[in-house]
């Protein structure tokens, strides 16, 4: 009986560590972009302009900009934000799931690393979702269904314009203050 | 004259990959001369009258010289660009010339931070944002650091400014701290002030890193971080495509800077750029007008000499500028296109190659065959500015580390990347010959103690 037991135990500590060490691969993704930084941004900035299902960009905030400012240096972060009401409304509309407004708005990340890539980095919305029952969990599987087709680049097409909404002066490095959306 | 490389140098004689030479295009490069009229071959460089003292001594910020000018400055307003109706005043001679002191950084950057056609354009180090930086972008210059103005490294003996390109010091063994003022020793080093061992007793292992790898390596991991992109690439051969009407076209990237125009062809801009690394020992070799190429390579047209054996070298950052430019295929040599004027050989008028290329060769005094091409080739430039505060110099792990910085500098042997692996094997052997031996060890006793003997 003790052996099962601690056969037990033992299963779980691993299938436990195996989960803590596989848990940042599985909540966010990181992919090299084949563009120079603002292209990159330009293009998933378009993407999602194009995307329908009422996505619009709410900002590009610049995280390095807070470093510099501080007296410090790091490589190149730009972040964009953007929203869509379709998928607030019902999250924000029910009171045992509102907090999840802090993942709000959806956020991609754009930085250069020190090889000199430029890099992607997005939360699996999917997974997160599927964690707080079934309303979320849909929500969030359209989020991230649409969030493959921001970062789906057609390389035929000629780079675009980088969107810069007017800066807001705010703290904390923002390139640029509210848009639309959420 | 380069006395080691015995190479004729300088504005007039060099060929590079950005504007590629000054010879024909005389009125328009040099705007970036402290002389007055060199608008041919025939500007006397000994008369005392042709050295323009206002553009480093002006201190009212009003004295402006532009290109087209010959080196003059502008006497009337005039419009500038040509045609874009922006007009620049013409400064009052008179009160810049009441006004004058020691050079800024504004001074020396009118001309350096704008080298290449535009601001950051050529070295990837100096751009306008180094005229009044933080001090994130530059410990020593930082208006609210130390304020060094450019002279204050580039310390002058006869108005001879120290710290050349064509001439660079690579390692400056002799110096010692505090040995500003030796004659015979450049004062625009690092070491000048900081001596061969900069870092404290509690860094000493950083201390023996200073034989072979450069200040610079360290203490400047990106270039271009002002906020300003420098250029990284100029490809003539798409030059001067035309629109539909016959008009040229500019065109631009995600950032809205210059990726196309017809005049000089595609560009390509990147800030925070990751330097290149590479050995260096102060030697510099140029491919002049008259240098045979192999066109099948591509052109180095300079080479820093350099290498883990000749006891003289260290590792050094450099911006590694690629591009596409003409060249004789007959002749297998560069040729210089004559871009700027109103004429109609030139090829910002007319956009034909052929009499471009015709026309600048003649002011060169060189020949050109008729036959042309164009051949890829590349420029280092050294990256000496934008010094970042200690705390953002690199890291151990980014040399030392898996994919470093230094992967593709050879001759370096870097703990904790590089292994010998007959040396692993055999520390692992050990390491597992002593698992064995404990475990033969515990297992012995444990068998020991249950005969009922204690085990010994």
């Amino acid at each position: 009986m003790i052996k099962v037991l601690l056969g037990f135990i033992a299963g779980v500590v691993v299938i436990a560590l195996g989960g803590w060490m596989m848990m940042p691969s599985l909540m966010f993704t990181e992919r090299a972009s084949p563009y120079d930084l603002e292209e990159t941004v330009a293009r998933i900035q378009h993407n999602i302009q194009n995307a329908g299902n009422g996505w619009s960009l709410s900002g590009l905030r610049n995280p390095a900009k807070a470093v510099q400012t501080d007296g410090g240096n790091v490589l190149p972060v730009l972040m964009i934000e953007a929203c869509s009401t379709q998928y607030s409304k019902p999250i924000l509309k029910d009171d045992t799931v509102r907090f999840l407004s802090i993942l709000m708005p959806c956020k991609i990340s754009i930085y250069k690393k020190n090889d000199g890539k430029v890099y992607i980095g997005t939360m699996n919305a999917g997974l997160m979702g599927k964690m707080f029952g079934p309303m979320v969990g849909e929500v969030m599987g359209r989020v991230a269904a649409d969030q493959k087709k921001f970062l789906t680049f057609d390389p035929n097409t000629p780079a675009p314009k980088m969107i810069l909404p007017a800066p807001a002066g705010a703290a904390g490095g923002a390139a640029s203050g509210g848009g639309g959306g959420c | 004259m380069n006395p080691e490389t015995k190479q004729r140098l300088g504005k007039k004689h060099v060929i590079n990959n950005f504007c590629t030479a000054v010879p024909s295009n005389y009125e328009f490069c040099t705007a970036c001369h402290v002389g007055y009229g060199w608008k041919d071959n025939n500007f006397d460089f000994s008369a005392q009258d042709n050295v323009d003292c206002l553009v480093c001594h002006d201190t009212t910020g009003t004295y402006r010289k532009l290109p087209g000018l010959a080196g003059h400055p502008t006497y009337k307003d005039m419009e500038f660009p040509p045609h874009s109706g922006k007009i620049v005043k013409a400064p009052d001679l008179g009160q810049v010339a009441r006004n004058v002191g020691k050079s800024s950084r504004a001074n020396c950057g009118a001309c350096h931070f704008y080298g290449g056609g535009g601001d950051a354009v050529k070295h990837g180090d100096l751009d306008s944002s180094m005229r009044d930086p933080s001090k994130y972008l530059d410990v020593h210059m930082a208006k609210d650091g130390l304020d060094f103005t450019c002279g204050t490294c580039h310390a002058t003996s006869g108005h001879q400014v120290p710290g050349s390109r064509y001439a660079p010091t690579a390692t400056d063994e002799k110096a010692g701290a505090h040995m500003r003022g030796k004659k015979d020793v450049n004062p625009s080093t690092c070491q000048a002030c900081h001596g061969t061992r900069p870092h404290p007793a509690s860094k000493t292992k950083l201390n023996d890193h200073t034989d072979r790898i450069a200040c610079q390596t360290c203490h400047i991991p990106e270039f271009a971080r002002g906020g300003i992109a420098t250029k990284m690439s100029w490809d003539w051969s798409t030059a001067g495509k035309l629109d539909k009407d016959g008009k040229p076209i500019k065109l631009k990237d995600s950032a809205g800077r210059d990726a196309y125009d017809s005049k000089k062809g595609d560009f390509r801009y990147e800030a925070n750029v990751i330097p290149e690394y590479v050995w260096f020992n102060g030697k510099v070799n140029y491919t002049l007008r008259d240098t045979r190429l192999d066109p099948s390579r591509i052109i180095r047209i300079n080479h820093f000499e350099g290498s883990p054996d000749d006891g003289k070298s260290k590792v050094w950052p450099i911006k590694r500028f690629t591009g596409k430019q003409p060249y004789d295929t007959a002749t297998n040599t560069l040729l210089i296109p004559h871009t700027f004027g109103d004429d109609d050989s030139s090829f910002w008028s007319n956009f034909n190659w052929d009499k471009a290329l015709e026309a600048g060769m003649k002011a060169a005094g060189g020949s050109f065959s008729g036959q042309y091409g164009f051949v890829s080739t590349e420029m280092s430039w050294p990256i000496t500015h934008m010094v970042a505060p200690k705390d953002d110099a690199l890291t151990c792990q980014q040399c030392h580390g898996a994919n470093g910085r230094l992967d593709k500098v050879p001759g370096l042997h870097i703990p904790g990347r590089d292994a010998n692996p007959w040396l692993d094997r055999i520390g692992w052997g050990i390491a597992l010959l002593t698992l064995l031996g404990v475990l033969a060890h515990g297992g012995a006793r444990i068998l020991m103690a249950r005969r009922g003997n204690g085990g010994h």
